[in-house]
Parts: C-alpha cells; structure tokens; sequence
C-alpha cells in the first residue's frame, strides 16, 4: 500500500504538470549561448516540453529564428540563458516587453548588456566579477555554490526544500513593480576574492561602492517584474540553478535540492500561468433596469458590474473567478468623485457589482478600475458616461411652497371663464324711463 | 567520479582543517558624547546581556573581540567578519564589516552621531546584533551578541506609486443638503389669503344677483365649453402633457374656440341690435 501511494504523488503531479499551460500561448524561444550546452539542462527543458510549450533553440550570434518577423512577434516567451554573452541588444528585450512577450533572463558576473539592462528595472547589481559567496552553512561545495531556504511565497507550491544557487545577487529598489521572489540567505555576500587574506577588500568594498556592501537578506537572488502592460521577467542571478546536475544534488542527506520544482513555479508565473487574471465583460445601469444607458442624471443610483476571469492552467481555460476581496472602483471626473468596493456577488461566480448614487455634479465621469496587486495581472477598464443635470420637469414639481402662486394662476383662468361666459350670456339692461326722455 | 570533482579541493581543504572559530575577549562600552563611560561589559558567546544596550542620539558603542582558531588558540583573519543588525518586527537587516587585523583582534565603534547606512531603519523593537564569521578555511560560526536599543529612525523612503498598490481610502460623494420647504402653515396662509377675492366675489353676486338668460342658448354654451376645453387643455400640459401634443391639440381647441366665439359674438351682435331698434320702435 505503501509503494502505491508513493507512486501514485508523483503520477498525478505529472499528470498535473502534463496539462499546465499558458495563458498568453506556447510558443518558447530558448537563447542558448554556446557555451552552454543544451543537455545539461535536459529536465528543466523536457519539463516544460512535457507541460505543452513548443521549444526552440537558437544561438545568440544566429541570424534565424528571429523574434520579430515583418513586426509581428513570433514567440509569446523568450528564455535568455546566455549570461555571458556581448552582443546582445538590450533595447530589442524592451520592445519584445511592449508587445507581452514574456521574459526569463539569466545574470553572471560579467559585464554584458544585460547587467546594464537591469538597472533599468530597478534592479541594483553589485560591480561586475563579484558573485555570491557564503561560507554558511558548512558544506563541502565552493562558497559560490549556496544553498538557499525557500521561504513560503505566494507564488511559489510550499514546502519547496532548499535550492541551490551559484550567480550574483541584486539589491531590490523600492519600485513597486518589482516582486521579490527569493532573497540571498542572511550570512551571504558579494566578493571577488576566494581567500582568507582578501578580508581586508571586503572591508573596503563596503566603503568603496555608493550602495555599501553587498550582503545580507535585503539582497534579491530572484526577482520578477511585471511591466504595466502585464509583460512578465524574471531576473534570476545566475544560469546554474536551471542545469541538472543541481536538480539531482543533495541538500542534506537524503534530501534532493528543490531546484526543479522552484524553476518549474519561476516559468509558471512567468509565463502566465499563474495569477493571470482579466475582465471579460464590465456593464452599468441603474440600479432596476439591466441595460445601460447612454446618459445618467444626477443623484440616480447607478450600478456598475465587472465580469473577471482567472486563467486555470491545469484546464487550460479562463474560468470566473470570484476570489478578488479588494477590487475597487472609482466614479471619477478628473478626481475620483467616488470609490466604492466592487464586492463579489454571491451565486453568481466571476461578477463583481458595486451600487451607489451619482453625484449632484453633471459632466462626463468615467467608471474606472484600476487594480495593481503584486505579482497579479494589473486590471485596468474605464468607461466613458455622461451625467447630465435633471430636464425642466426632473426637477420635484407642485410644491407645497408654490400653492398661493398655483391658486393664483388657476384663479386667473377660472375668472376669464366666468367672464366671457356672463357678459356673453347677459342681457344690456335698458336705462332708466327717465334718462332716456332726456336724452330725446 | 566526475560529478564531484570540482568539489575535491575544498573537500580536502575541509578534511584537513575540520577546526573550528572561536571568539575571544569580546567587550562592548557606551560612551557618551563627553567620553565618559556609560556601561562597558564583558560578553559572552552563549547567552545575550539581560539588559538591552542603549544608545542615545551622540552615544558611541565600541566593539573588541579577537577571532581565534579553538584548538590553537592562534588569532586567525577570517574572510568574512560582519555585524549583523536584524530589526525582527519589521524584518529590516542591515551588515556592517568589521575590520579586523591579521593577528584577529578586531575592533568597532558605532557613532550614533553620524551612523552608518547599513544601520537599519530601527522602530520600537530592539536590533538583534549577531556575529558572522565565514572563512574558506574553517568552519562558520554565528554568534548572537546582544540587542541593541537605538533612537528611532525614519521609515525607509516609499515609492510614490506604491500606494496604489494596496486598498486605496474610500471617498464618499457629499450631497448638496436638500433644499427645505417653508412649513405648511404659512403655505396654507397665505393660499387663503390669495384665495380670499373669490370669497368676497360670491358675496356680492349673491347680492346683486347678475341674469343670465342666455348662458345655456345654444349660441353661447358651445363657446363657454371650448374655452373650458381650451383651459382644461393648459392645466393637462402642466401637469403632465409635451410640448409637441399640446401644440396639437392646442391648435384644433383654438380653432374650435374660435368658430363658436365669432357664432356666439353674432348671436350677442343680433340681440343689441334688436333690442335698440325695439327701443327706437317704441320710443
């Protein structure tokens, strides 16, 4: 029984793992430097061919196949394992961002593009030649191959063993855009010497750079970023977490490293299999009716509803998701007159609705979402609608303020009636005998 | 086998020097910005000082200790020598060097005056201070020193888009106030008052008692009732009616009211008339 259930974990996680996909396409662009050699990194490749993806290989310095052809972009990922390489043209990466191409890229020590490219993304990076060296715990590898804890992470299947690590860290910047993945341990630096007697370089290195010393947990080992145009890259210091011979090395005893399945959730939230999300469909009406309107009047009450979809890759398919507790949104013209919480309705699964009354000032407002999470699709809509002021018989009538000026009104026409209808009924009275002897 | 083999020098580097690091001698003092001493004790590597190190905004912390090798005795220079200053609420760490000679006496001074910037920023709980020590030749050791009390700091500086990353604060639109009514008694008051003409009206025809012989001939009641149609067309409209319908049937009620009043004009025209020829007739 007890062999079976053994079996049985890993068989269903493959199954599992069989059906993953993305959400954004499949189609893979490996860049490959020749340096490295494609078989070293057998498992993680063949994983990602098992779950779906299409891979293709390419050198750097190969002319095909490109990227972009006649500006359309051929692969919806590219993988960049060619840290060392010199001649790669950053800005190329940048444009392939704008058009949802999403990115795994790998560092090393030296001075290439990409160290500088990723400054561009707020990452820090320590001066070239320097990689991650600890000399915790005692191990019999060399300090610059480090054994790293993996932390519980949202993004990451928990109970992840300890990975290996061999590259450089990267000091994280405040910008929000940047979600940190995995820190160097705490007892971790950046050095370029390999003995004892360098312990002096590493004092004056601390002085001798603007950041400090590059150490300690608050440095970045990988790091994602999600571009605002929901472009994904993960920025992972060094190649060698990704080859074999890491995936099999032992941790402890007994233990194999959790390199595998730590790379294997990397390209799944990279290529947006995970915490993708997206509005289907977003809808407003007053609050009896379920069509819209092309103009709303002020103070009516106005509902606004939002239809979102979270992407389930085990089944490969965009599914209602009603698990967003924090989406809001804002009634805005120029500033955000209202912001309200758009709350799941209950029973009916991906709907969000949110209801209030329109302000008392009329002008084009917009219905605006705009949810920004780390490490989650960034929502944006906006709908245009105008709020007019009330029409001449909108406004409250017959009020109990104006009845003198009814009656007096009413009044009027009742006394032309009685007019007309006496002097038109009666009869000229004759004068008297009197006058009209005189008047002869 | 091949696998390992660019392991083998460390390991052997390892199998020959399984020896380990020890501190030796560490003291720590307080000073105050004048020199005079505050606290200065012995510390020892197993357990942490009961009271926590205070440090005001111009103290001055000094640190000596010397890095020895435990078998020997001997003063080592480890590659790695750092101070760590780990903040467990917030999560905050900040490492510092420490400079260290050959011989492994080594020495630290923190001025509060002018701190370092791999101070973390510090809030309420104490800074925990813990030795590294990390040497490619012996193995690693980590110390807990103390803990450190230092003034509080600023927060770390936030990005400006950073809010927009969380739950922003609800805004609430506030209504212009409803306009108000005067209270119904003066409405009702002053309807009487504007309704008063009618009552002294009454009074009077009561006491003329005006004839109307010809108010129901049927020269006059036709326009009698089209003007009623005409004012009961204007009282719909008020109420409820559009401009478009009111003009319609405005406009066949106006032409209606006009064919009966020109009828009923002629017919009060013939009754002058002949009532002054009757007059003259029968002077």
């Amino acid at each position: 029984m007890r062999a079976f259930s053994t079996l049985l974990a890993p068989l269903l996680a493959l199954l599992a793992v069989a059906h993953a996909k993305s959400s954004t396409g499949d189609s893979v662009l490996v860049v490959l430097e020749p340096k490295l050699k494609k078989e070293d990194f057998s498992i993680f490749f063949g994983n990602l061919e098992k779950q779906g993806y299409n891979l293709t290989f390419r050198a750097p310095k190969d002319e095909s196949p490109k990227v972009v052809e006649d500006g359309v972009t051929a692969f919806s990922h590219v993988i960049l394992f060619a840290p060392d390489t010199k001649n790669l043209a950053p800005q190329s990466l940048v444009d392939l961002l704008t058009t949802k191409t999403n990115l795994l890229i790998t560092q090393s020590t030296k001075q290439t593009p990409i160290f500088s490219l990723a400054s561009e993304f707020s990452l820090i990076l320590p001066p070239p030649g320097t990689p991650l060296v600890s000399h915790f715990p005692a191990r019999d590898t060399p300090a610059t191959v480090i054994p790293i804890d993996v932390p519980a992470h949202p993004l990451l299947t928990p109970n992840i063993p300890p990975v290996w690590f061999s590259g450089v860290p990267h000091a994280l910047s405040n910008n929000p855009l940047l979600l940190p993945i995995l820190h160097a341990p705490a007892e971790s630096f950046a050095a370029d010497t390999d003995t004892d007697s360098g312990a002096e370089a590493v004092v004056e290195s601390a002085d001798k750079g603007g950041e400090g010393l590059w150490a300690g947990s608050s440095l970045g080992v990988v790091t994602g970023f999600q571009t605002r145009g929901n472009a994904r890259v993960a920025w992972v210091g060094g190649v060698d977490m990704f080859k074999d011979e890491y995936f099999k090395k032992e941790v402890s005893k007994g233990v194999k490293s959790g390199n595998e399945q730590f790379t294997r959730d990397i390209a799944a939230w990279t290529f947006q299999e995970n915490n993708a999300l997206r509005i289907d469909w977003t809808n407003h009406h007053l609050v009896n009716e379920t069509t819209p309107r092309e103009r709303y009047t002020i103070k009516e009450v106005l509902e606004f509803e939002a239809h979102i979809s979270k992407y389930n890759p085990a089944r490969s398919s965009w599914e209602p998701y009603s698990g967003l507790t924090d989406l809001q949104l804002d009634f805005t013209m120029l500033d955000p007159h209202i912001r309200t919480s758009l709350r799941p309705v209950v029973n009916q699964p991906g709907k969000y609705s949110a209801t209030f009354r329109a302000p008392d000032r009329h002008g084009v407002f917009k219905f605006v979402i705009d949810y920004k999470r780390k490490g989650w699709t960034f929502l944006h809509s906006s709908t245009i609608v105008p709020v007019i002021p009330p029409r001449h018989d909108g406004y409250p009538r017959f009020l109990s303020a104006a009845w003198p000026y009814y009656a007096g009104a009413i009044s009027t026409s009742i006394g032309f009636l009685f007019f007309c209808a006496l002097w038109l009924a009666g009869d000229n009275r004759e004068p008297k005998k009197g006058k009209g002897v005189k008047a002869e | 086998m091949g696998r390992f083999s660019f392991l083998l020098l460390p390991l052997l580097a390892a199998a020959a020097h399984a020896s380990h690091l020890t501190v030796q001698s560490p003291r720590f003092s307080v000073l105050s910005s004048t020199g005079e001493q505050v606290r200065a004790e012995p510390l020892s590597l197993s357990r942490r000082p009961e009271k926590a190190v205070e440090l005001g905004p111009s103290d001055t912390l000094k640190l000596t200790f010397t890095v020895a090798e435990k078998e020997t005795d001997k003063g080592v220079q480890p590659h790695q020598t750092f101070l760590r200053f780990y903040d467990e609420a917030t999560g905050e760490e900040g490492i510092q060097p420490v400079k260290i000679s050959a011989s492994g006496k080594a020495k630290f001074e923190l001025n509060m005056a002018r701190p370092p910037s791999s101070l973390p920023p510090s809030g309420e709980a104490p800074l925990k201070v813990s030795l590294l020590l990390g040497s490619f030749t012996y193995e690693p050791a980590k110390f807990d020193l103390f803990d450190l009390r230092v003034p509080e700091s600023l927060p770390p500086p936030q990005h400006p888009d950073e809010s927009t990353f969380h739950p922003l604060p609800e805004i609430q639109h506030t209504f212009r106030p409803e306009e108000k009514s005067p209270m119904m008694w003066i409405s009702m008051t002053f309807l009487w008052i504007v309704l008063s003409p009618w009552l002294v009206l009454l009074f009077l025809w009561g006491q003329v008692s005006p004839s109307v012989p010809h108010l129901f001939s049927a020269n006059t009641l036709p326009f009698t009732l089209s003007l009623i149609l005409l004012e009961l067309l204007i009282m719909w409209y008020w109420v409820e009616l559009q401009l478009g319908d009111i003009l319609l049937y405005g406009s066949g009620a106006s032409v209606l009211a006009a064919i009966t009043g020109k009828q009923a004009l002629a017919a009060a025209a013939q009754r002058r008339i002949k009532g002054v020829s009757f007059q003259n007739t029968h002077q």
